[in-house]
C-alpha cells in the first residue's frame, strides 16, 4: 500500500467570530490605503490628520455608546421599501451586520425573536 | 516509491462551491477566491488554503468570483442581481453594480480598470471602474443566459459562453461578433490562458482546446464522466478536469492519456483551476468544500511535506 503524502497541518478555517482580513497581517499593513481623507490630499498637514482621526474616534465611540444605551429599549427602525418596524433591541454583532431584536412588530405580525440585517436599515430611533 | 495524493480540504462554506479563481503571483504569494451558494465568497492564501477573510454583503448565492492580478481587488457575481467589487486587502465592499437579473460571471482587465459582467439577462456589460456611475457598455447577441464572459487578446476582445450552446468572440470597441462556435449542448465551463492564447472549453464528457484568437480547434479529449470544469497547466503539459462522478482527472495534454484520477470530494466537482505557478490545483464541489491537490505528488510545497524513508512525519492523515 503506497503511503500518503504527509502534511504539516490542515488549512486554517474561517474565524467564527469575524470576517477576517487581519489588519495586522503584513499585506494589510503594506497595502491598506489610509482611510483618512485628509491624508490622501497632497501637502498633508499632520495636525489635520490628527484632528480628523480625533473626530472619527469621537463619532465611533458615540455610536458604540448608542448601541449600549439602546439595549432592551423599544426602537423604531426605518428600512428600505418604506418598511417601518418596532422592536426591543438586544444586541449588535461585532461587524454591525445584524441586530438581534425581540418582539419585532411587523405589518404581518409580531416576531418573537429576529435578526435585522443592518444593510437594510436606513435609520433607527429610540427614546433615551 | 510513488506516494498517494493527500488533498488539503478547505472547509468553511456551507453550500456548494460553484466557482473559484486564483490571483497572479504577488509579493505576498498568490490568493484564491471561492464563490458559494451560501452567498459568502471567501479569500484564501493560495498555496496553503488558509482562510484570510469572507466578503460579506451579497444577499443571494454567489455564482462567480474573481481576483485581479495583484489580489488587491475582488469581484463577485450573485443571484441578488448584483455584481460587487471589493477591496481584497480589507474585505470592504467598494462598489455594487445593479443588474436586471442573476449575474453569473465577472472578470477584470489586466490593469483592473474595467470589469466585465455576464448573466441571465443575456447581456455582456463592461464597467469602467474609474467611472462607476457611468452607464456600462452593453454587448447583446446571446439568446440565452450567459455562463462566462472573459477578456482575451490583451483585453481587446471578449469571449463569452452561454446556454444558447454558443461561444462567441467579440470585439470590445465595435461590440460586434468576430467569430462564433456552436455546440450540440451547453458549454459547462471556459478557461482562457493568455500565454499561448488557449481556450479550454468543457461540454458533456469532453474537454476541448481552442486557439483563442482564431477559435480553431486544437484538440478534444473525452473523460469517463460528464465534466463541469477543466484547467490547463501553465506549462501546457497537463490538464485536470472534474465533474459528475466526484473525481478529479489528470491528463497528459500532449498524448491525451488519462494519467491519474483522484477521489476525495463527496459531491460533483463544479470548478477546478491550476495555481499560477502550476504547483497545485484547486477544486470546488457540491459538497461545500475546496480541495487543493499537488501537481507533483510528494513534493514539499505549501503544507505538503516530502518525508524521506526513516524520517519522522508531523501528521499522517487518515485514509
Amino acid at each position: 500500500m503506497r503511503p500518503h503524502v504527509s502534511v504539516l497541518r490542515l488549512p486554517r478555517g474561517p474565524d467564527p467570530n469575524g470576517r477576517g482580513f487581519d489588519p495586522n497581517s503584513p499585506r494589510f499593513i503594506a497595502l491598506c490605503p489610509t482611510t483618512i481623507s485628509a491624508s490622501t490630499e497632497t501637502g498633508t498637514d499632520s495636525v489635520q490628520i490628527r484632528e480628523e482621526q480625533r473626530a472619527r474616534s469621537v463619532l465611533r465611540e458615540s455610536f458604540l455608546r448608542t448601541l449600549i444605551a439602546m439595549t432592551n429599549k423599544q426602537v423604531q427602525f426605518h428600512m428600505y421599501e418604506r418598511v417601518k418596524v418596532e422592536a426591543k433591541f438586544g444586541a449588535s454583532d461585532i461587524d454591525v451586520l445584524n441586530f438581534q431584536v425581540s418582539e419585532l412588530h411587523t405589518p404581518i405580525g409580531v416576531q418573537k425573536e429576529a435578526l435585522l440585517r443592518c444593510q437594510d436599515v436606513i435609520s433607527y430611533s429610540f427614546d433615551l | 516509491m510513488a506516494m498517494r495524493q493527500t488533498p488539503l480540504t478547505c472547509s468553511g462554506h456551507t453550500r456548494p462551491v460553484v466557482d473559484l479563481a486564483f490571483s497572479g503571483i504577488t509579493p505576498y504569494g498568490y490568493f484564491l477566491i471561492s464563490a458559494c451558494k451560501d452567498g459568502k465568497p471567501m479569500l484564501r492564501q493560495g498555496d496553503t488554503g488558509d482562510w484570510i477573510g469572507t466578503f460579506l454583503g451579497h444577499k443571494g448565492a454567489v455564482w462567480g468570483a474573481t481576483l485581479n492580478n495583484e489580489a488587491t481587488k475582488a469581484a463577485t457575481a450573485a443571484a441578488d442581481f448584483t455584481a460587487k467589487v471589493w477591496d481584497a486587502v480589507t474585505g470592504d465592499e467598494v462598489l455594487t453594480l445593479a443588474h436586471k437579473h442573476i449575474v453569473k460571471s465577472v472578470n477584470f482587465t489586466q490593469d483592473s480598470s474595467c470589469l466585465l459582467t455576464g448573466g441571465n439577462d443575456k447581456i455582456i456589460r463592461i464597467y469602467d471602474l474609474n467611472k462607476p456611475e457611468a452607464e456600462p457598455q452593453e454587448i447583446t447577441g446571446h439568446t440565452s443566459a450567459i455562463k462566462k464572459a472573459l477578456w482575451c487578446n490583451n483585453d481587446t476582445q471578449i469571449l463569452s459562453a452561454a446556454d444558447d450552446k454558443t461561444v462567441r468572440l467579440w470585439d470590445r470597441n465595435s461590440t460586434e461578433v468576430v467569430k462564433q462556435l456552436s455546440f450540440d449542448m451547453s458549454v459547462s465551463s471556459m478557461e482562457y490562458i493568455p500565454d499561448g492564447e488557449v481556450l479550454v472549453i468543457t461540454y458533456g464528457k469532453t474537454i476541448a482546446f481552442y486557439n483563442a484568437l482564431s477559435l480553431d480547434m486544437i484538440k478534444t479529449v473525452d473523460a469517463p464522466a460528464s465534466i463541469h470544469s477543466a484547467s490547463l497547466h501553465p506549462d501546457k503539459d497537463f490538464f485536470v478536469a472534474g465533474g459528475d462522478d466526484f473525481k478529479l482527472y489528470k491528463f497528459d495534454y500532449g498524448t491525451k492519456e488519462e494519467l491519474e484520477s483522484y477521489k476525495g470530494h463527496f459531491g460533483p466537482v463544479h470548478c477546478v483551476r491550476f495555481s499560477p505557478d502550476g504547483e497545485l490545483y484547486a477544486s470546488g464541489s457540491e459538497d461545500g468544500t475546496l480541495r487543493l491537490w499537488q501537481t507533483a505528488v510528494g513534493k514539499t510545497y505549501g503544507l505538503w511535506k516530502c518525508v524521506l524513508p526513516g524520517e519522522f512525519s508531523c501528521l499522517m492523515p487518515n485514509n
